[in-house]
């Protein structure tokens, strides 16, 4: 079980597979989700009420920019957050929402995933 | 087939078997080679008369025990035992020398008063891009070359931890932002990331901090006096004189 970060319409998501490899799953990786919980119109404000994009029982793509694991970094730093977050992407790797809310980690720009980069608030 | 020449020699015939076996002594006894002497030192006779025998020749007194004299290394020096030192501290000693020529990082987290401890609000701006991270310090892993601090903030509601190598080249700069105001009475602050003592957001402190750096840098003297003043009172700790509330502690320029 994952947040779901962006403005699709989705609140938390359960991870089906990881895609690609046969190992666990970290940030910048792709992985296939199933919708658990939609974020409620209320709360999501001016983006839910064009419609959520997204419903409960929907099986998307998503990437991982947030592991509650620790990710060292090449100059031996490391990062934890403290919750496994992710934002949902289309088959061909757009993301689906127009907007994230939360921090991403740096490990999404070594994995090319620039546009989710751009999209986020802050990085870390 | 093996019968054969059993049945030619009578089974109980002693004599030609001591016969074979005299021959064979004769012919050990003439590969015998003279044993070497073993080495005597009678001046190092035991003073117990435990061990003590007399040589028959000498009729003097020594030790039925072979006693040889000190070792002598190839060259005639002396083999005394060499004065060993951990290899491993030297080599970390080595680097630390190597990556802080100014032994600015090495101080910082020192075992000293003015050092920075678990609690203390701190600032590392690295130098690869990315905005300058700043965390309460929960615990500072000392290991030579591979110390490192492990800080904690709150990047829009979510919590964040990392750590950062005191020593690395890409850490530009690590700076005390606010200090806390009661030693911590802890090593490790692990507590910390339950929500009953989350500290949250440090950005307040951090601007604070920022604040009043401006003021240091416009007014002067003035203004790093009054800085120094309220740094001290904030702190909790005693000022004695400039060096001891000085904040800035790490700028590495190369």
């Amino acid at each position: 079980m994952l947040n779901c970060i962006d403005n699709s319409g989705a609140a938390i998501v359960e991870c089906a597979m990881v895609i690609g490899q046969k190992r666990h799953a970290s940030i910048g990786d792709r992985i296939v989700v199933v919708v658990q919980k939609q974020r409620d119109a209320g709360a999501a404000g001016m983006a839910a009420a064009s419609g959520a994009k997204v419903k409960r029982g929907d099986i998307r793509h998503a990437v991982v920019v947030r592991t509650k694991q620790k990710v060292t970094r090449r100059d031996g730093s490391c990062i934890k957050f403290d919750d496994n977050a992710c934002v949902l992407i289309n088959k061909s790797g757009d993301p689906i929402g127009s907007r994230i809310n939360g921090v991403v980690g740096m490990e999404l720009r070594k994995k090319k995933w620039s546009r989710i980069l751009s999209m986020a608030p802050s990085q870390a | 087939m093996n019968a054969a020449p059993l049945a030619r020699r009578p089974l109980s015939c002693l004599k030609s078997g001591l016969r074979q076996a005299r021959q064979q002594k004769i012919f050990s006894r003439s590969m015998a080679t003279r044993a070497a002497a073993t080495p005597k030192t009678p001046s190092q006779v035991p003073d117990h008369n435990f061990y003590r025998l007399v040589d028959k020749k000498s009729k003097t007194l020594r030790s039925a025990f072979a006693i040889y004299p000190p070792t002598q290394a190839a060259a005639g020096i002396p083999l005394t035992p060499v004065k060993t030192t951990n290899p491993v501290a030297a080599l970390h000693d080595l680097q630390i020398k190597k990556l802080d020529p100014t032994g600015a990082r090495t101080a910082l987290f020192a075992r000293t008063r003015e050092a920075a401890k678990v609690g203390d609000i701190l600032l590392v701006t690295h130098r690869r891009g990315g905005e300058p991270f700043a965390g309460v310090c929960l615990s500072i892993r000392r290991a030579g070359i591979d110390t490192a601090v492990l800080l904690r903030n709150h990047l829009g509601k979510v919590g964040v931890e990392m750590w950062f190598k005191i020593y690395n080249r890409n850490v530009a700069g690590i700076e005390i932002v606010k200090r806390r105001l009661k030693r911590a009475r802890r090593a490790r602050l692990t507590y910390m990331r339950k929500p009953k003592h989350d500290m949250g957001s440090v950005a307040e402190y951090v601007s604070a901090w920022r604040k009043s750096r401006r003021v240091f840098q416009t007014k002067g003297r003035r203004g790093r006096r009054l800085l120094r003043g309220r740094m001290g009172r904030a702190g909790g700790r005693r000022n004695k004189g400039g060096e001891r509330g000085r904040e800035v502690v790490v700028v590495v320029g190369k």
